[in-house]
């Protein structure tokens, strides 16, 4: 899936049993792992182990995408998505949330609606939404907010920073609006990958 | 979303849109795909929706993974082989189970004589949820009826919707062109997305399995030409 410049890599697989040691569960689990290419920052990264870094990203994807898919379906199976940034831009989790939320709907598993994801920077008191990574470098506090939006629920929502009450309504408001408009978006994805075929 | 009167079939749909509103009166059948919320009919999968003649609503979208439901027939491997049962892999969430005696004319001193790695093509029995399918080489009379492992050929797999066109009525047009042209060839077609091929050359093996492979996204106009040329490449 590419995001204006930011392609990314994804594979899912599943749902598959899970391993032998993992104890039962009533609901399958989702697993996210989100890795960064050494190519995909300014300085090159070390391939061999998820940093600190990409393991919260993977965390927050899969917090965001465990309210939308519908476990139930599949208990004591694995869906494991993976998921590899060839190039990385400033809302990474945003987008890897997006992506995730998108093949897991394009494989066919059952969720309860499309996750869309937006996170807002602020940058000098402004707020910028969907921020380059110049800009997200520079903030003094960023929201991301991951939500359904047929079901008009939040998954997922981080802030950072501080927040007054006003800017943080205008922040969360914001993000609403950009994930209504990437949700459009997403649906005509699908509808061109459903029609081509 | 928009609520209509009318389900649109026909149409691609998403996970949580919204269909229709339930009817006030008579029986409204949901197959996969769909799920009640509230007074209203809303998707859980991405895909195209269908009705049956019947009148049944259904999402189909192209899945690789296929989700076993009973009465279903299926192409699968054996991977490993117990006293009393097999362990298949259908290419679903868990390894199904095919019993030793779940053939024509088996008993405890007349086993089957598969090993690892053979082709069976199986009916599924039991589908439940949280526990592993569980498959039979024999229809519900016990008789074998075509089911029973499938010698030689060779393996496609592909996804479930293909598998499901390519069983439909009428004759899909990759197999009414394959019939027409190659003639002499046989095909089992496993409603998990697993196509076995055989006939008595190789060569004639390698051209159906390429042609039911590339005709996926073509037209029957399209079909008829690419297996007209595959035999005509293949005699020359």
């Amino acid at each position: 899936m590419r995001s204006s410049t930011r392609p990314k890599l994804w594979q899912l697989y599943g749902p598959r049993p899970s391993d032998r040691k993992t104890s039962f569960s009533e609901q399958g689990r989702l697993q996210c792992d989100v890795k960064l290419a050494t190519f995909a920052t300014r300085q090159r990264g070390k391939s061999f182990a998820q940093s600190a870094d990409e393991r919260n990203t993977s965390a927050t994807v899969q917090a965001a995408l465990e309210a939308a898919v519908q476990r139930h379906t599949f208990p004591k199976a694995n869906v494991d998505v993976y998921c590899l940034i060839l190039e990385s831009g400033g809302a990474d989790a945003a987008i890897a949330i997006t992506a995730a939320s998108l093949a897991i709907a394009d494989a066919g598993i059952e969720m309860y609606d499309l996750v869309s994801a937006c996170s807002v920077s602020r940058v000098g008191g402004q707020l910028l939404l969907d921020p380059t990574s110049d800009e997200s470098h520079h903030e003094d506090a960023a929201v991301l907010m991951a939500m359904m939006p047929s079901v008009n629920l939040v998954t997922q929502l981080v802030m950072t920073g501080e927040w007054s009450n006003s800017s943080s309504k205008e922040a969360l408001e914001l993000c609403m609006g950009g994930c209504a408009q990437i949700d459009s978006v997403v649906r005509q994805c699908l509808q061109q990958a459903a029609v081509s075929s | 979303m928009s609520e209509l009167a009318e389900a649109p079939v026909g149409e691609v749909v998403f996970p949580g849109q919204t269909l229709c509103k339930l009817p006030s009166s008579g029986q409204l059948r949901l197959g996969p795909g769909l799920q009640t919320q509230a007074e209203t009919v809303c998707t859980i999968k991405s895909g195209i929706l269908h009705k049956t003649k019947t009148g049944k609503l259904w999402v189909e979208g192209r899945q690789k993974r296929y989700i076993p439901a009973v009465e279903e027939s299926v192409i699968g491997i054996i991977t490993q082989k117990y006293g009393e049962n097999f362990d298949v892999d259908i290419g679903g969430p868990f390894t199904a189970t095919l019993p030793v005696l779940a053939f024509e004319g088996a008993t405890r001193r007349n086993r089957p004589n598969l090993q690892v790695g053979d082709l069976v093509y199986a009916r599924v029995t039991a589908a439940e949820r949280d526990l592993d399918p569980v498959l039979a080489c024999t229809d519900a009379q016990g008789k074998s009826s075509g089911f029973g492992q499938l010698k030689e050929g060779s393996l496609i797999t592909s996804n479930t919707h293909y598998a499901r066109r390519l069983l439909s009525r009428p004759p899909c047009p990759v197999l009414a062109a394959l019939e027409k042209h190659l003639k002499q060839y046989e095909v089992a077609v496993g409603l998990n997305g697993k196509i076995w091929v055989n006939s008595p050359s190789i060569a004639r093996t390698v051209i159906a399995c390429n042609a039911i492979q590339r005709a996926e996204f073509m037209s029957s106009a399209q079909t008829e030409l690419l297996v007209s040329k595959l035999v005509d490449v293949a005699q020359s």
